[in-house]
């Protein structure tokens, strides 16, 4: 049985449809992806599922069961923006938060300080949101999405304006949660975030799922079609080899666009002819290319 | 779920409370308050308990009256007596001047020196009227601008010296003068003829009529000002908690319904506890001693207030403060940015002023009147109006209760349209939506 389960769910704003049917499913101790440009439908997809506005037809199932005011309880939600309470102290709205999920004042207050103590900030305690910066209001956000233990939570870029070491702080976070047994719904733009906590993602693209499932399906499915080549001297020639498509020089060597994987061994042996190689790698696409892709083209 | 509605209610409550700026209001309201009530004594107090004020006349060999009946010093003499007599306590003192020489130009120099040495304010000199026999003519004469106080009571003062003046030369009795001197009693009792719900019951004196009055007018204006003040604290934080997001947190973890009502009431505690404070404050200053015989004397006083119309005011008060609590509520959950509320409250804020000027202007002098009856039964109006009629006049029971009844519907009504407004409305970020953005934005909600 899966943790959330959406079957070809679909809302519609007056005219405009925002989300065109969209299914998934995430399991217990998962981490899905949900990814798209701005306004494609995430938000949308994320409010619907945290019962914030109902879908106009499809299911949607919370460990088996539908929707219902109990279910709230189990979920958690770390929204884009910040939502919280600027002039009130960090203890009273984090607590308060807590107890209305039906957590009670004690086992919030303590959970409170034992994640403080997990993002070593146990004097923000006392303090106001207001007089926290930007990152460290998004640790505070980021512990009143899970203070009341939900088995499923919810992100809303999650990682937006912390900087490079909170950013892995909050990662490694958010994969003791998965561990832990915590289904999550993720979204981003930041694509290398994806590759690296997501087994499964939906790209949306104006209002429908256009790429969905396994991300390292996906990936076989896109052709390898990029060589990385480091070299010690100079190579030539290699525009000319049948199947390169284009050459760019960088500092660390060349970066060659193929059109299939053939053309990889000539350019290794014209390399070796004329100089010794140190690194020679078939590039796998990455979700960035997959999603500019797949996006792109459909923006035609 | 329950224990969510009491926690947003606890919340709403003890932020507010703790709050520094909420403090600092109170407590400017209280001082004020006091200020207010101490007043009369503190005015008595400059005043330096409002002594007579001197006025001098020249007691002359020679009269300057050229009447038989009334010489200057007969005048005076009058003028002082009449003044020592005066009740509660005299205007003026009458100081005798003592005439320098026969010249006029010299014993004017007197008098004005008298003046100049402080003395005397000013004095009095008597010109012979045209007619001989005549009363003479009387000038008062002083250095201050306007000194209506003085001569109005020299005025009313000269009268009765003339008419005793009169009536002794008429040779009559000492006893039909004392009889002719005393005043008329007039006193005025407001009365019930229908046994109506209002506070006047056996009848009124003039005394707890007054007390009524101010007591209406007390009641009204702290009526406004909670619903105003309340109402604008309620829709500031609802769009507070909308511009800060955390709106989408809170209703993800609590019914909107639960998170709407728990506000309300939860400003309600406070609201009452900023009233209570109020109050405590009334009634301490008017029981402290020198405050009380002070507002005694004006017939104010905390006894004469009567218990039935304060009883009646409490249940318009919480009717009239859940009715436009719950559309302030409904207004702040449309707006997405503070600076924006101004203009949207502006409808009701009108429609609550209008209220209150129906009865502070026209209500309180003339609580019969057929536009505070009608005023009396529109839900917006009636917490006011029905409050000056209860307080003023005497409303029968059938139109108080049913006042109340079309008020408590009107709030179910404007709870459920509010409840819809604010389920919509907390999502709907951006520019200020239409009515029919609104209307359609309510519709996806079941």
């Amino acid at each position: 049985m899966n943790a959330l389960s959406l079957e070809q769910v679909f809302k519609q704003y007056g005219e405009k449809t925002a989300v065109n049917g969209i299914s998934f499913e995430v399991e217990q101790g998962e981490i899905y992806g949900l990814l798209g440009a701005n306004g494609a439908g995430k938000t949308t997809t994320m409010r619907m599922v945290l019962g914030l506005i109902y879908p106009d037809s499809g299911k949607i199932r919370y460990n088996g069961k539908a929707y219902s005011k109990e279910q709230l309880r189990g979920l958690g939600y770390l929204p884009e923006e910040r939502g919280l309470y600027p002039k009130v102290m960090v203890s009273d709205q984090i607590i308060y938060l807590a107890q209305l999920r039906g957590m009670s004042r004690r086992d919030a207050d303590q959970n409170l300080k034992r994640w403080l103590d997990r993002f070593a900030v146990p004097e923000y305690y006392g303090k106001k949101v207001e007089e926290l910066s930007k990152g460290n209001q998004q640790k505070i956000q980021f512990i009143a999405s899970v203070i009341h233990k939900p088995s499923i939570v919810i992100m809303d870029e999650a990682f937006s304006g912390l900087d490079p070491v909170n950013v892995e702080l909050l990662k490694s976070t958010v994969k003791e949660l998965r561990d832990g047994g915590t289904s999550i719904l993720f979204s981003t733009h930041r694509m290398e975030h994806v590759e690296e906590l997501c087994r499964n993602i939906t790209i949306l693209h104006r209002s429908n799922p256009v790429l969905q499932g396994n991300l390292k399906a996906i990936k076989k499915q896109f052709p390898r079609e990029r060589i990385i080549l480091a070299t010690e001297g100079d190579v030539s020639g290699l525009a000319d080899i049948h199947g390169v498509m284009n050459v760019t020089r960088h500092e660390y060597g060349y970066e060659l666009l193929i059109s299939s994987e053939e053309a990889g061994r000539p350019v290794l042996e014209q390399a070796l002819r004329q100089t010794n190689v140190t690194r020679f790698e078939i590039m796998e696409p990455t979700l960035n290319e997959i999603f500019i892709k797949t996006v792109g083209e459909n923006h035609e | 779920m329950n224990s969510g509605f009491w926690t947003v209610v606890g919340f709403t409550a003890r932020n507010k409370l703790r709050a520094k700026s909420f403090m600092i209001t109170t407590l400017i309201i209280a001082v004020i308050m006091s200020i207010g009530i101490n007043l009369p004594y503190i005015i008595s107090q400059f005043s330096g308990e409002s002594k007579p004020t001197p006025v001098g006349y020249l007691v002359t060999t020679v009269d300057q009256t050229s009447s038989q009946m009334f010489t200057a010093s007969q005048i005076g003499t009058l003028l002082t007596e009449y003044y020592k007599s005066q009740q509660p306590k005299p205007d003026l003192n009458i100081v005798t001047i003592k005439p320098a020489n026969d010249s006029d130009k010299d014993n004017e120099e007197a008098l004005k020196k008298a003046v100049a040495d402080g003395t005397i304010d000013g004095y009095i000199t008597f010109t012979p009227s045209k007619n001989k026999g005549d009363f003479p003519i009387v000038t008062y004469k002083s250095e201050s601008l306007m000194e209506g106080k003085v001569s109005q009571s020299l005025k009313g003062a000269l009268q009765g010296v003339k008419q005793e003046a009169i009536l002794r030369g008429g040779g009559l009795s000492d006893e039909l003068m004392t009889l002719l001197r005393s005043p008329v009693q007039l006193d005025t009792v407001q009365i019930s003829t229908n046994g109506g719900a209002g506070s006047i019951g056996q009848g009124k004196t003039e005394e707890e009529q007054g007390m009524d009055m101010l007591t209406v007018y007390v009641i009204i204006i702290l009526l406004f000002m909670a619903i105003m003040i309340s109402g604008q604290m309620i829709a500031s934080e609802i769009t507070a908690e909308k511009s800060s997001r955390v709106m989408e947190i809170l209703i993800t973890s609590v019914a909107p319904l639960r998170a709407m009502f728990g506000k309300i009431f939860g400003m309600f505690l406070v609201v009452l506890v900023q009233l209570a404070i109020y109050i405590v404050v009334i009634v301490i200053n008017m029981t402290l001693p020198h405050n009380k015989e002070k507002l005694g004397d004006m017939g104010i006083s905390l006894s004469n207030i009567d218990p039935v119309l304060v009883i009646y005011a409490l249940l318009f008060f919480l009717t009239g403060y859940y009715l436009f609590a719950t559309l302030f509520a409904a207004v702040g959950s449309i707006v997405s940015r503070t600076e924006d509320l101004g203009q949207a409250v502006l409808p009701i804020t009108m429609i609550s002023l209008a209220g209150f000027y129906i009865c502070i202007l026209g209500g309180i002098q003339n609580p019969g009147s057929t536009l505070v009856k009608v005023s009396s039964f529109i839900p917006f109006f009636s917490p006011y109006a029905m409050v000056v009629r209860l307080g003023l006049s005497d409303p029968p029971l059938w139109q108080v209760w049913l006042s109340i009844a079309i008020l408590l519907a009107s709030i179910l009504a404007a709870g459920w349209l509010s409840a819809k407004i604010y389920r919509a409305g907390v999502l709907m970020y951006g520019k200020k939506p239409t009515l029919r953005e609104i209307g359609k934005a309510m519709r996806s909600y079941k």
